[in-house]
């Protein structure tokens, strides 16, 4: 699906954007919109039988039931916590990670930043962006939810990069890397949970 | 499914399909004792050390021949040699150390042990690529998070929140490394790219910095320090031992390979400097264990000074890529740590400590314990001289450097002293902890095996077994299948001048869809 390819690219970057920048309901929704394309991405040109993109899918799912916190449904929340104006109050209190995206995305786009032939401008932009965002909370953040956040954009942007060299994970890899999305996600849940538990106890 | 590809599935998953069983096993255990019994724990540890044993016992007679090798479709599952070798000690060594820690929470230590060596089995038997490495470093943090689980301790949760942020950081690490192999071949016949050497080196750089970080090598150490400190022994061996020298059996696979295809030397500083880490790692592991005086963070840093002699042996599998020496003190160092894990572990259940100060006269009181500490000993010094000690020497010949051979030999020296220290304190007059300490007969079980088990993998450890030899066989080959690449071929932009130009007909190495190198025909 070539033409949806650069919608679903700029909706993973932004995804990705507002799953290090939000915090509760919308990140969590951003991580989930995240999956979804950065998924939709990888793995719907190579892989006809799509056994790894509905792998990826179920690994994300289950990580995401364990992981997300209680009450993220409550529609009232949700609806202000998604609204558009929020969203883009979010961006705009964020100028750095937003700025980062944007020079992701053009360095991505430039073919001398990774100059391997038969690579996808597209899918190489978006890992870019997606890893240039991901990677600055990752190594610095000390909150445990958006680190976990963090983890899974950079893992998301990775797999983009290689996918845009050498085409969707065989099923056994797509197998391994999509237990190691559930894995981050469960594990990161229950050590916020763990440590919060910990702190209110003491 | 045909019967016989049923018990060709069954041999290549053997490990697998055991861990898989415990997790049905145990609650149906549970549910015969019921939750009121007192000895469902019991139980259910003794049924785990079985399912420990059967394994071991079931990856032996599996083997790794082609019988084992399943195909489903296009994915090959073909177990390894060093594979099963690690299966075999790992059950035997993991079920004697659930044997020794008893406890509530036991055998869930045992399912731990089992889908941990399970991991490690099938990781080595799929043919090279980021699959084996990815299925490693989560593995590692899946482990180290139900370790962690069962109590709100703030200690454990944040030694895996710093394992989450490490897996996360060091797959990047992987793909990178693998891209920058990939032009490789590109850069043999394109003047426009970097040089194959400068390549190599970067790629080389990327997949060594898995295994420094992954082992806990300096400046990387402080991991595996907590990892000890907070985890479980059992979670403790398969996050900072058993699985980061799996890594570094792929690791080294992968740099003999990477230094096989390249005719130049590799650029930059990438040898000298795993090699200084690694002495560096080794003398500081060995003065911090000399200076601590709690065992838990001592066997920690005994294992740091073992990451550090897998440091060196990255460093020689770049220097020497047919030299085997590398290979063959791997196991031996996983061996050594786990009999120290072993020790630490049956000396904190009797005690109820971890403090030397408190610890006078423990060998006097439990024989068995200080028999456990001694064999430890035995097999890091690996006496008598044999394959292991040899393989070591080699090792700093390899490197070539006089001052990092010396600073080696040193610092193992050290590590020797400091766990001959552990044993010393057993002999001194015996404190108030161990004088008020209940201990059991020599006479029973859980003392028999423990002493049985800790001679047996010292005996593996230190070489008189010869097991090594069975372990240091190749890891499956890459596949040499063609790109499957869906993209449009036509390069994206520059350079455009090699674009007609097959990548198969570099000189040295082609790229496969994995990014694996294979040879050009």
């Amino acid at each position: 699906m070539p033409s949806l390819e650069l919608p679903l690219v700029l909706v993973a970057i932004l995804a990705g954007s507002l799953a290090v920048t939000s915090a509760g309901r919308g990140a969590w929704v951003a991580i989930a919109v995240l999956a979804l394309s950065s998924s939709a991405l990888e793995f719907s040109v190579a892989d006809p039988n799509r056994i790894g993109l509905m792998l990826r899918l179920s690994a994300i799912g289950i990580g995401l039931a364990a992981a997300i916190p209680e009450n993220l449904f409550e529609r009232e929340a949700l609806r202000r916590d998604l609204a558009l104006r929020t969203l883009v109050r979010t961006l705009r209190e964020h100028p750095v990670v937003v700025a980062s995206a944007f020079a992701g995305l053009l360095l991505g786009l430039v073919p001398l930043a990774l100059p391997i032939e038969s690579s996808s401008d597209a899918l190489r932009a978006a890992g870019i962006a997606l890893l240039v965002v991901g990677l600055p909370p990752l190594l610095t953040s000390r909150f445990i939810e958006a680190t976990t956040r963090a983890a899974v954009v950079t893992l998301a942007g990775t797999l983009l990069l290689r996918t845009s060299i050498f085409g969707a994970l065989d099923p056994l890899a797509a197998l391994a890397v999509g237990a190691g999305f559930t894995c981050i996600l469960v594990v990161g849940g229950g050590v916020a949970t763990r440590i919060s538990n910990a702190e209110e106890e003491r | 499914m045909t019967a016989e590809n049923a018990i060709t599935a069954i041999r290549a998953l053997f490990p697998v399909l055991t861990a898989l069983a415990s997790l049905a096993l145990v609650p149906l255990i549970r549910l015969w004792r019921g939750p009121q019994r007192d000895d469902a724990a019991t139980y259910a540890t003794f049924a785990v050390q079985l399912l420990l044993l059967v394994t071991a016992v079931g990856a032996a007679l599996a083997g790794a021949g082609y019988l084992s090798t399943l195909k489903i479709g296009q994915i090959t599952i073909d177990p390894s040699e060093p594979g099963r070798l690690l299966v075999l000690l790992g059950g035997i060594v993991f079920a004697v150390i659930v044997g020794a820690g008893e406890g509530r929470r036991a055998g869930t230590m045992g399912q731990i042990a089992l889908f941990g060596i399970a991991a490690i089995d099938l990781a080595l038997a799929i043919p090279s690529g980021i699959a084996p490495i990815a299925l490693l470093l989560f593995a590692s943090l899946g482990i180290s998070g139900a370790a962690a689980s069962g109590k709100d301790d703030v200690g454990r949760a944040r030694a895996v929140f710093r394992d989450l942020r490490t897996v996360s950081l060091l797959l990047p690490a992987v793909v990178i490394a693998e891209i920058l192999r990939t032009a490789i071949s590109y850069a043999a016949i394109d003047a426009s790219y970097a040089t194959p050497a400068s390549l190599a080196a970067g790629t080389a750089l990327g997949v060594s910095l898995v295994l420094i970080v992954a082992a806990g090598v300096f400046p990387f150490h402080n991991r595996l320090i907590k990892i000890f400190e907070a985890l479980p022994i059992v979670g403790s061996l398969l996050v900072g031992v058993w699985i980061p020298s799996a890594l570094a059996l792929i690791v080294m696979s992968e740099l003999s390979a990477l230094a096989g295809s390249i005719t130049d030397p590799l650029g930059g500083a990438i040898v000298p400097g795993i090699l200084l880490a690694g002495a560096a790692t080794l003398t500081f592991g060995a003065v911090s264990a000399l200076l601590h005086d709690d065992i838990g963070e001592i066997v920690g840093y005994i294992a740091v000074g073992n990451a550090g002699w897998l440091a060196l042996a990255a460093a020689a599998a770049l220097q020497s890529p047919a030299d085997t020496s590398s290979r063959l003190i791997v196991l031996p160092g996983m061996l050594t740590i786990s009999l120290f894990g072993l020790w630490l572990v049956s000396v904190r259940r009797r005690y109820g400590t971890t403090s030397i100060s408190e610890l006078g006269g423990w060998a006097r009181r439990t024989g068995a314990n200080g028999i456990a500490l001694a064999a430890a000993i035995v097999a890091l010094a690996a006496l008598p001289p044999g394959a292991v000690l040899a393989a070591r020497l080699n090792l700093l010949l390899l490197g070539g450097n006089p001052l990092i051979a010396l600073f080696a030999v040193v610092g193992q020296v050290i590590l020797i002293v400091a766990a001959i220290r552990l044993l010393l304190v057993g002999f001194t007059p015996q404190s108030q902890a161990v004088h008020e300490a209940e201990t059991r007969p020599f006479a029973n079980l859980i003392t028999v095996s423990l002493v049985v088990g800790a001679l047996f993998v010292a005996a593996a450890a230190a070489g008189w077994l010869a097991l090594e030899s069975g372990g240091t066989g190749a890891l499956p080959p890459a596949p040499s299948v063609s790109p499957a690449v869906s993209f449009d071929p036509v390069p994206s932009g520059e350079p455009t001048s090699s674009a007609s130009a097959s990548p198969n007909l570099s000189p040295e190495v082609s790229p496969s869809s994995s990014g694996e190198m294979s040879p050009a025909p």
